[in-house]
């Protein structure tokens, strides 16, 4: 009897109304976020752009004649040409510049922003579920976003690299040949890595579909932030503002391609990953719990 | 109330921690203070470095520069890695040696396996290997510190050499040797500062520094150093499968050495001018257009030329193609124009 006296004296506060498993919310976060046919299409043309410079790279017999290399652009495509496992990994530095930042953050934009836009947030919020583990779960299903588009990216850049390009083994930038497992191993690790910083473009984006009602907005602003780092990362007066910059360190994709390995640059790069990871889930957590329920 | 108290600290708490790491992340990571070390003679130190042999080692070169270059396109190797660029370098203390100098999206690799010296650029994904290096070229083509070591011996006659104190490169304790010019140089240059690795007394880092400006104009230096032996497959180059193999001339450096012909020293020590005739290139590859474009017109007794000017010297191109350049004033080049006629 004295149980629900206190029930009745604090509802929002004590434990004791039975609440589901995490592990069930999860289920069905992900049933959710991965049925929606935004969701598929989204992953199903990023997981086409490997094959589309795979196609145009073998119907121009490379582009080694347009002399990208001199620019200093994108000459990781260059050493696509009779170098397969080149692919993935150029595929993945060319789309986790705008493309993947771009379905995570319209996951992120649908998990918070978006439920508020329904209006279905408001259930959520006065379900028997915290209001941490709400945003965590919705974290999760952010996260398997980005892990899907790094990994989709990559599987699709492998099979068309092996099988259109071909190659045995992996010629690296630095000229020496690496066998093909390990090169494999190289390709998963990058693609773990660009998981990893599309996760903390994720966490931000997050944060910000936690402070608004418009899904919109959420997108809009995660591109801009994109685009505003890319700005300052050319201004070279502001240097010192550098290593602060998510996307300093997305130069590093290339240096799986180096031999021996250098690790540095991709350490660093996970070590503010995590940093952005860890301020975007703050934000997004301290917001969610003041929100009016 | 308290439990929404606590999520709000956690993630306060949460946010801090995210900015505090990143901060780390921006903090140059130098900062250690200079170690102490046995006092040494300048004399004895230039001795020592001169006589040193390199040792087996492997670390990163970073190159800072403030020259103002533009960046010319189509150059040779080096020229990327000293317009602000980073290389790894391997030696195994018996001549032979690795260096790869990375580029957005390329690398440059340079092996010399003992007896041929291979070039492989992944931009255009060709090996040039040169069978009879020239014994005196080949440490300096994959040893930096050897560069360091033979410019104290070009400079040292015409310097004053002191150490002032020491400092602390790539984790290692180094004594900081400057060279200045003597007085009779005639050079825009300040000092040269070396830094000197105490126990193996091999360059680590050189800076040089230019007349009115206290940050230095180059700085090049190893961030990263490990003494001992490396692994012996970085001293072996096999050209990879579609790569195109190409046989260098004997003594030749490159494919626009040749067309350039052989360039003439005027002077030593600070004042040096270098002499040579620029290679005739067509259309926008024309390094003569490319002088007209960024150089300023002067006229003296060579006729009529365009004067380029950095901070650490200057080049002084003739309409008739030939060059002049050294780290000296303008009447320099005039006169090493002049006298090498």
């Amino acid at each position: 009897m004295t149980t629900t006296v206190d029930l009745a004296a604090q509802p929002a506060a004590g434990p004791p109304v039975p609440r589901a498993g995490t592990l069930r919310l999860i289920r069905s976060e992900l049933r959710w976020v991965l049925r929606r046919p935004r969701t598929l299409v989204a992953l199903g043309l990023l997981a086409l752009v490997p094959v589309a410079i795979g196609v145009t790279l073998t119907l121009t017999d490379g582009i080694r004649a347009g002399g990208g290399a001199e620019r200093g652009g994108p000459s990781l495509l260059a050493a696509v040409a009779g170098n397969g496992l080149v692919l993935p990994v150029a595929a993945l530095s060319i789309t986790m510049v705008l493309l993947m930042p771009l379905v995570v953050s319209m996951a992120a934009a649908d998990a918070l922003a978006g439920e508020a836009a329904h209006g279905t947030l408001r259930g959520l919020l006065l379900a028997p579920v915290g209001r941490v583990r709400l945003v965590m779960v919705k974290a999760v299903g952010v996260l398997v976003v980005a892990v899907l588009a790094a990994g989709l990216v990559a599987v699709t850049g492998w099979l068309t690299g092996m099988v259109l390009i071909g190659g045995d083994g992996l010629v690296t930038l630095s000229g020496t040949t690496v066998p093909l497992g390990t090169a494999t191993l190289r390709v998963a690790l990058v693609a773990g890595w660009v998981a990893a910083q599309m996760a903390a473009v994720g966490a931000v984006a997050l944060a910000i579909s936690a402070a608004t009602d418009h899904p919109l907005v959420v997108m809009a602003a995660s591109m801009a932030g994109l685009i505003l780092f890319g700005v300052l990362r050319s201004l070279s007066a502001l240097d010192w503002l550098h290593p602060v910059l998510l996307t300093e360190g997305w130069i590093s994709v290339a240096d799986v391609l180096r031999d021996p390995m250098p690790t540095e640059g991709l350490l660093t790069g996970l070590l503010r990953a995590g940093c952005y990871v860890l301020i975007g889930l703050s934000v997004a957590v301290a917001r969610t719990a003041t929100r009016e329920g | 109330m308290k439990r929404r108290k606590a999520t709000l600290t956690a993630a306060a708490a949460g946010t801090v921690a995210g900015v505090v790491g990143l901060g780390l992340l921006a903090l140059p990571t130098s900062a250690s203070s200079a170690p102490s070390l046995p006092p040494v003679g300048a004399e004895q130190l230039v001795e020592s470095v001169l006589r040193a042999q390199p040792p087996a080692m492997g670390g990163a070169v970073k190159v800072d520069n403030a020259l103002g270059l533009p960046a010319v396109p189509g150059v040779p190797e080096g020229t990327a890695l000293l317009a602000g660029g980073q290389a790894r370098v391997w030696l195994d203390g018996q001549g032979r040696g690795r260096v790869q100098i990375a580029s957005s999206g390329g690398e440059q690799t340079i092996v010399h396996d003992g007896s041929t010296v291979w070039r492989w650029d992944s931009a255009s994904r060709t090996v040039v290997r040169s069978s009879h290096p020239e014994p005196q070229g080949v440490p300096g083509t994959v040893d930096p510190s050897a560069m360091a070591r033979e410019l104290v011996g070009r400079i040292r006659s015409s310097s004053a050499v002191a150490v002032d104190g020491t400092a602390r490169v790539a984790n290692r304790d180094a004594y900081e040797l400057v060279l200045t010019p003597a007085p009779s140089e005639r050079t825009v240059l300040r000092e040269v500062r070396v830094a000197v690795d105490a126990e193996k007394r091999v360059p680590l880092r050189v800076t040089v520094l230019a007349n009115g400006s206290s940050d230095p104009v180059l700085q090049a230096g190893f961030t990263e150093l490990t003494m001992g032996q490396q692994d012996a497959g970085l001293f072996r180059f096999e050209p990879p499968a579609g790569a195109t193999v190409k046989d260098a001339e004997r003594h030749v450096d490159g494919p626009s050495a040749k067309k350039a012909g052989k360039p003439t020293v005027v002077g030593d020590g600070w004042d040096t001018a270098v002499v040579v005739d620029l290679p005739k290139g067509e259309g926008g590859q024309d390094p003569l257009a490319l002088v007209k474009q960024v150089g300023k017109p002067v006229e003296g007794a060579y006729g009529r030329g365009w004067l380029v000017s950095t901070r650490v010297g200057s080049a002084l191109v003739t309409e008739s193609g030939r060059a002049a350049l050294g780290a000296v004033p303008e009447q320099v080049l005039a006169e090493a124009l002049g006298g090498a006629r």
